[in-house]
């Protein structure tokens, strides 16, 4: 049952699973390419600047990758009204298990392949004294990062398209009614404390914040 | 007798917009049971609760031997369903559909499977989403098949289809059963097909089960009898008058009975009434004229069924 529903799950995310993990072997080569022994102190620092700056594609790549193939992982579904999957003979707990598993096992591919290039680009840079690599805790955060996009929407997609509404619906509703508290020169603000719980730990998206750093002191 | 499927008291509720009212049904096991009704009046959603795709809001279902919903996927794993429309996913080619589908069913005959590739001349290649919807239809019924059922819920299989395509598919499920002895309970409005094939029939309308019977008492006992000088009670006759609706100015009446047979003729007399004629009904009329019966004003009498 799992060999066949990860071969629907690569069908449908095939480019996207293939491109991410291009682009995932790719970052950490490129972020090194301006690396070198005989930096000195100020150039070491642009250098770090420069690691720095392609640490962003990081969590963008970790988070697109997590959204958009948790999104794929549903769309036959979708398409067919959930009508064949649950008429299919297993429980649906272990239905959604096997797509979740599916998912995780096609996410594993960008993942490796971050690490893999992070390990590459690692070994064969030259980097001045006092700077480390750290491909490992890289491409850990990594990992953590796609789990953790990837499962949140797994599970918002797996929902129906009222589901998928009333959380956008909640979402759009919270912005309509701070724009209006701006407009009537309110003080209050309704979403920095969300925003804050969220994206700070030990919210879900503090993953995603950050410096990503392949190079560190 | 033991039956397939065992609906008890079954309510179900979609808002305000739909009910099934209170609804009792036995499919008899080895039957050819079809489920007729117009459009809207519960069939599909009856075969999706009796899956366990819908929970009801009360009421008990057993299909098989098997609670639904509490265990739908044993009752799963032994039920060949083809839907009203064709589900599966439309990237998928005839042989990655067919091998997806097998994947999940112990039961799976690949060799059969094979042989009706070829008798329905589908290309293994052809990816679903492009395949003619008699070719979907088609493949639809040989994945149901192909699992080698002991229930086949079969939801208006042939709808929309030509009348060779539905030919084709009939005769593979005719085919299975006389081998199989299993089980069939077919949704279609197509009621001549049902006609030729069903031996026992149930009749929807608007959430009701108006009708539940054995196909041949259905067809000759629905009769239109024109009666002068009726009786105003007819509870006291063996048969069921649905409907009476003057005719002419004589004080004639036609009737619209039920569970009617010719040795009940006398009965009329005894009650007073002169039966002056009797006029047969094939199922299409009978299903209309029962399905009428059950809409008319309140000024009519109906008796119920």
């Amino acid at each position: 049952m799992f060999k066949a529903i990860l071969y629907q799950q690569w069908k449908w995310t095939r480019l996207i699973v293939a491109l991410g993990t291009v682009v995932a072997f790719t970052i950490p080569i490129f972020s090194l390419s301006s690396s070198g022994a005989d930096l000195d102190h100020r150039a070491a620092a642009v250098f770090l600047g420069h690691v720095q700056g392609w640490g962003v594609f990081y969590p963008t790549l970790a988070g697109t990758l997590g959204v958009l193939v948790a999104i794929g992982l549903w769309a036959p579904d979708h398409r067919g009204r959930h009508v064949y999957s649950l008429a299919l003979p297993i429980p649906r707990w272990r239905y959604v298990a096997l797509r979740y598993l599916a998912g995780l096992t096609l996410l594993a591919a960008p993942v490796a392949a971050l690490a893999l290039g992070a390990v590459i680009a690692s070994a064969t840079a030259s980097l001045p004294v006092g700077l480390h690599s750290y491909p490992i805790g890289l491409a850990f955060r990594f990992t953590l990062a796609i789990l953790v996009a990837f499962t949140l929407f797994f599970a918002v997609s797996s929902g129906t398209a009222r589901t998928a509404a009333t959380i956008l619906g909640t979402v759009a509703g919270l912005v309509v009614v701070q724009v209006l508290l701006s407009a009537t020169g309110s003080q209050l603000n309704i979403l920095m404390p969300i925003a804050n719980a969220l994206l700070t730990a030990p919210g879900p998206f503090a993953i995603f914040t950050g410096r990503w750093m392949l190079i560190d002191v | 007798m033991s039956h397939a499927v065992e609906i008890q008291n079954l309510v179900y509720r979609v808002k305000k917009a739909f009910t099934l009212q209170d609804l009792s049904l036995k499919v008899p096991t080895g039957s050819i049971y079809g489920f007729l009704g117009p459009n809207g009046s519960g069939k599909t959603t009856t075969i999706r609760l009796l899956l366990g795709l819908l929970r009801p809001a009360s009421g008990s279902i057993t299909v098989l031997g098997h609670p639904i919903p509490a265990d739908a996927p044993g009752a799963l794993r032994r039920i060949g369903y083809v839907p009203e429309a064709p589900h599966l996913d439309p990237t998928m080619s005839v042989t990655e559909a067919i091998w997806f589908h097998s994947r999940f069913y112990p039961t799976w005959d690949a060799v059969w499977a094979g042989r009706l590739v070829k008798d329905f001349e589908l290309d293994p290649k052809r990816l679903f989403g492009k395949l003619s919807k008699g070719q979907k239809g088609k493949l639809m019924i040989l994945l149901a098949l192909a699992q080698r059922p002991e229930l086949l819920v079969l939801d208006e299989p042939t709808d929309g289809l030509d009348p060779v395509v539905r030919r084709d598919m009939l005769s593979a499920v005719l085919d299975y059963v006389s081998q199989h002895d299993a089980t069939v309970f077919i949704s279609s409005h197509l009621i001549h097909e049902l006609e030729r094939i069903c031996d026992w029939v149930g009749v929807m309308d608007n959430g009701r089960l108006v009708a539940d019977v054995e196909m041949e008492r259905f067809k000759t006992g629905m009769k239109r009898l024109k009666v002068s000088h009726g009786p105003a009670n007819t509870s006291a006759l063996p048969f069921r008058v649905l409907t009476r609706t003057p005719v002419g100015s004589n004080g004639s009446e036609m009737w619209l009975v039920r569970d009617w047979s010719p040795e009940m003729a006398p009965s009329v007399a005894a009650a007073g009434g002169e039966l002056q004629q009797i006029i047969d009904l094939d199922l299409e009329d009978g299903f209309v004229e029962l399905l009428r019966s059950f809409r008319v004003p309140k000024t009519t009498e109906v008796t119920n069924v």
